[in-house]
């Protein structure tokens, strides 16, 4: 064998590992891309002949080798309306230009041919008292159309409430329920974070060496566990105890003794901590430590160097800090689902009303909305699809977030650079 | 004013570490027995938190550790730049998401193909093998951008296994539930890719690069290079690495509630379902009447889970500590 060919073997084995990682990861965010967008494509509607005679009129949902599913008229209910069809059954398969698919807003579709009038008397006749949100003729739309009407549908998406079972309408309250949700947590977390890596900054002791480890252990307890903590003891025992001491009149039906959004903010601010401390400390050690000398030189105190003059040249390490840090809360799920996170709330955390935030009001989140619509959904057909869409905007929220962080942390290098210089 | 500031904030950090365990052991202490069943019950959830974890670490650390290894050592510098990012990229995207992905587009690809996974398993690295002892001296000059001149490969291989398993009608291995250990692994071993990476690659940069240059300038190519200096001498941070993947692994909860079935049955069969103790949290305690028979049990259960994942990442702490001691990172410079 020729001198070094084993060696060569080896490298291309670890490089193929490296092209694997970064293969899943574009197909990944491919699944993601394609599966999360797809239900916003008006998709064409069939007409199916059938060996027995027949002829069906709908959108096809699901193939696979031998069978297709295809939804049809959803007289009674949403989801009541697929069939199975094989493809044996089939004798032939057009696609009418005068089909139109009604869509009423609470998640039917309605499928027929003809044109204006015959709609209208469909939706009466078999919707008389649902509200008809669009009629469209996607089998005659061209492509711009097409994508006119995408946008349309994300922009509903994001811009409603969702209806009655959360299988339909918009993302509105998740997306508010998880954006409020990392606002509180971050009025918490930062103060907290932000005093323990000054600490850690300043001080080099056994005690330093302490915290320094309770951190790092810290971020490797598994985010169940805070769940677990939040329900025990924020929701159970400090919940409770407020109930007694202020809500008696209202006992047993319970205001902060159940989940609800004050005590998921305060889990998810244990949670976070660790991230906070330690990207806040590594901004602190890059400042130049000239500066401190300087300032020290010049008579200030220890105290006012911190806070007139280290602090706020952390001030983009701090927002790196946060950003990373409502990053990682968007993600956590699960302990959410201990501490007050529901499928349906009945009003939204934040609203018109004084005081304006509630604390004590269960919420929604994008994240449980995933795994709500992809394992809990009474319709599959509907329910992976939208998990798809929660999930891409989940993703999207967290990335931009992510990204944001890395540009902050490159303009702080490069302002250090030029202090140094 | 600011020291006490300072100090209270610490206090309240040192407050919230200590406060898990006392909290679990204060609502455990008067210890009455489990109910028939309890132990039993708690150990198969163990045995399935470890089954997933080990199916999972079987995927990420060769993987992670590969990467690093390629990353530190043979990556040219420009695809350096490329390769931590779309890793942090992969780390920052939900665990609930893969979760999703594993449930709704692997689990039914992979309940017909099981036969043609375990193929491409031993075939893509016996390409790789055979086709770096052939052509490898030829291309020695550009290794360090091989991970994008495979990966049109890997693509090409990807979609050839996928398109010729789609023509076969005939299922081959046939596991006994769609949620099983070996989805679990794929998936939970995707998100745990990044976090081995990470730490592996932090390790494997800290040994001077001076050692490898006069390993080279002694005769020694690049691979001797890896294996008799860089390799040994990041061991411990190889091992942390694969410890706190551990650790990671034993904790995650969303991706083994949508994807692992959770049937609480205990077997080393990769193809039956399982069920954890992170999962058998997020569904039971929420139903769980406080200071029933059934909270007890949970909150055992949390403290078998703190414990555990709280010994891992000491031990692996300790490791990277040391390793921080004998090194000198000063030293590197590329």
């Amino acid at each position: 064998m020729r001198h070094g060919a084993a060696g060569d073997a080896g490298t291309w084995l670890i490089a193929g590992a490296a092209s694997i990682c970064l293969a899943v990861m574009l197909m990944v965010l491919l699944v993601l891309l394609s599966a999360g967008l797809a239900p916003f494509w008006p998709a064409s509607l069939v007409e199916l002949q059938l060996r027995d005679g027949r002829s069906v009129l709908g959108e096809r949902v699901a193939t696979s080798d031998d069978t297709l599913i295809l939804r049809t008229s959803e007289r009674e209910r949403a989801g009541g309306a697929y069939m199975r069809i094989a493809d044996r059954d089939i004798a032939a398969q057009t696609r009418a230009d005068d089909a139109f698919v009604i869509a009423l807003a609470d998640g039917r579709r309605l499928f027929g041919r003809g044109d204006a009038s015959a709609a209208a008397v469909m939706a009466r006749e078999v919707a008389s008292n649902a509200i008809v949100e669009e009629t469209l003729r996607p089998n005659a739309m061209g492509t711009p159309t097409r994508i006119a009407v995408f946008f349309r549908h994300l922009g509903r998406f994001l811009g409603t409430p969702s209806v009655a079972s959360a299988s339909v309408g918009g993302a509105l309250p998740a997306l508010v329920g998880t954006v409020t949700l990392v606002l509180l947590m971050s009025l918490i977390v930062m103060p907290f974070g932000v005093a323990t890596a000054v600490y850690l900054h300043e001080r080099s002791g056994a005690a330093a060496r302490l915290v320094r480890s309770a951190i790092a252990n810290l971020a490797g307890v598994p985010s169940i566990v805070y769940g677990v903590l939040g329900l025990g003891l924020f929701v159970h025992g400090f919940g409770a105890s407020i109930d007694r001491a202020l809500y008696a009149d209202r006992l047993p039906v319970p205001t902060f003794g159940s989940g609800g959004l004050l005590w998921a903010a305060l889990t998810l601010a244990l949670l976070t901590l660790p991230v906070v401390v330690v990207s806040v400390e590594e901004g602190l050690a890059r400042i130049p430590a000239s500066l401190r000398a300087g300032s020290l030189a010049l008579g200030a105190t220890r105290s006012e160097t911190m806070w007139r003059l280290l602090l706020p040249a952390a001030r983009p390490a701090l927002l790196t800090g946060l950003i990373l840090a409502i990053a990682r809360a968007a993600g956590a799920v699960a302990p959410l689902m201990l501490v007050g996170v529901v499928k349906l709330a009945p009003a939204l955390p934040i609203d018109g009303e004084f005081p304006y935030l509630h604390p004590s009001r269960q919420f929604m989140h994008l994240g449980f909305a995933v795994y709500d619509a992809a394992l809990a959904s009474p319709d599959a057909m509907r329910g992976i699809p939208r998990a798809f869409a929660c999930a891409l905007l989940l993703v999207g929220v967290v990335i931009a977030l992510n990204l944001t962080a890395i540009v902050l942390r490159h303009r702080l290098r490069e302002r250090y650079r030029a202090l140094e210089s | 004013m600011g020291e006490v500031v300072v100090a209270a904030g610490t206090v309240v950090v040192l407050g919230a570490l200590l406060i898990i365990p006392l909290f679990l052991i204060v609502n455990l202490l008067p210890w009455k027995p489990l109910p028939i069943g309890g132990w039993e019950r708690l150990g198969v959830l163990l045995g399935g938190s470890l089954k997933a974890a080990v199916c999972a670490l079987l995927v990420a650390v060769p993987l992670g550790i590969a990467t690093a290894v390629f990353n530190a050592h043979f990556c040219a510098p420009r695809l350096r730049g490329w390769i931590k990012p779309s890793l942090e990229i992969l780390e920052a995207i939900p665990t609930v998401v893969l979760g999703l992905i594993a449930v709704a587009t692997l689990a039914p690809w992979l309940k017909l193909n099981i036969a043609t996974l375990l193929a491409t398993l031993v075939v893509v690295p016996a390409l790789l093998l055979g086709a770096g002892m052939i052509f490898g001296h030829r291309l020695r000059r550009h290794q360090g951008w091989l991970p994008i001149g495979l990966l049109p490969v890997v693509l090409a291989i990807v979609a050839l296994v996928v398109a010729v398993a789609s023509q076969r009608s005939e299922v081959s291995i046939v596991p006994a539930s769609p949620w099983n250990a070996v989805l679990i692994g794929l998936a939970l071993g995707l998100a745990a890719v990044p976090l081995v990476f990470s730490i592996a690659a932090d390790a494997l940069m800290r040994i001077p690069a001076a050692h490898t240059q006069a390993a080279l300038a002694l005769g020694a190519t690049r691979w001797q290079a890896l294996t008799s200096i860089v390799l040994p001498a990041a061991a411990s941070g190889l091992v942390a690495a694969i410890v706190l993947g551990a650790s990671r692994c034993i904790g995650e909860t969303m991706i083994v509630l949508m994807a692992s079935g959770n049937t609480p049955l205990l077997g080393i069969d990769p193809l039956t379902g399982l069920r954890t103790i992170s999962a058998e949290l997020a569904l039971g305690l929420p139903e769980a009447e406080p200071s029933s028979d059934v909270y007890r049990m949970l909150l055992l259960a949390t403290l078998a889970l703190f414990g555990l994942t709280f010994v891992l990442n000491l031990l692996a702490e300790r490791v990277r500590a040391s390793l921080r001691r004998t090194s000198t990172p000063g030293m590197y410079a590329a």
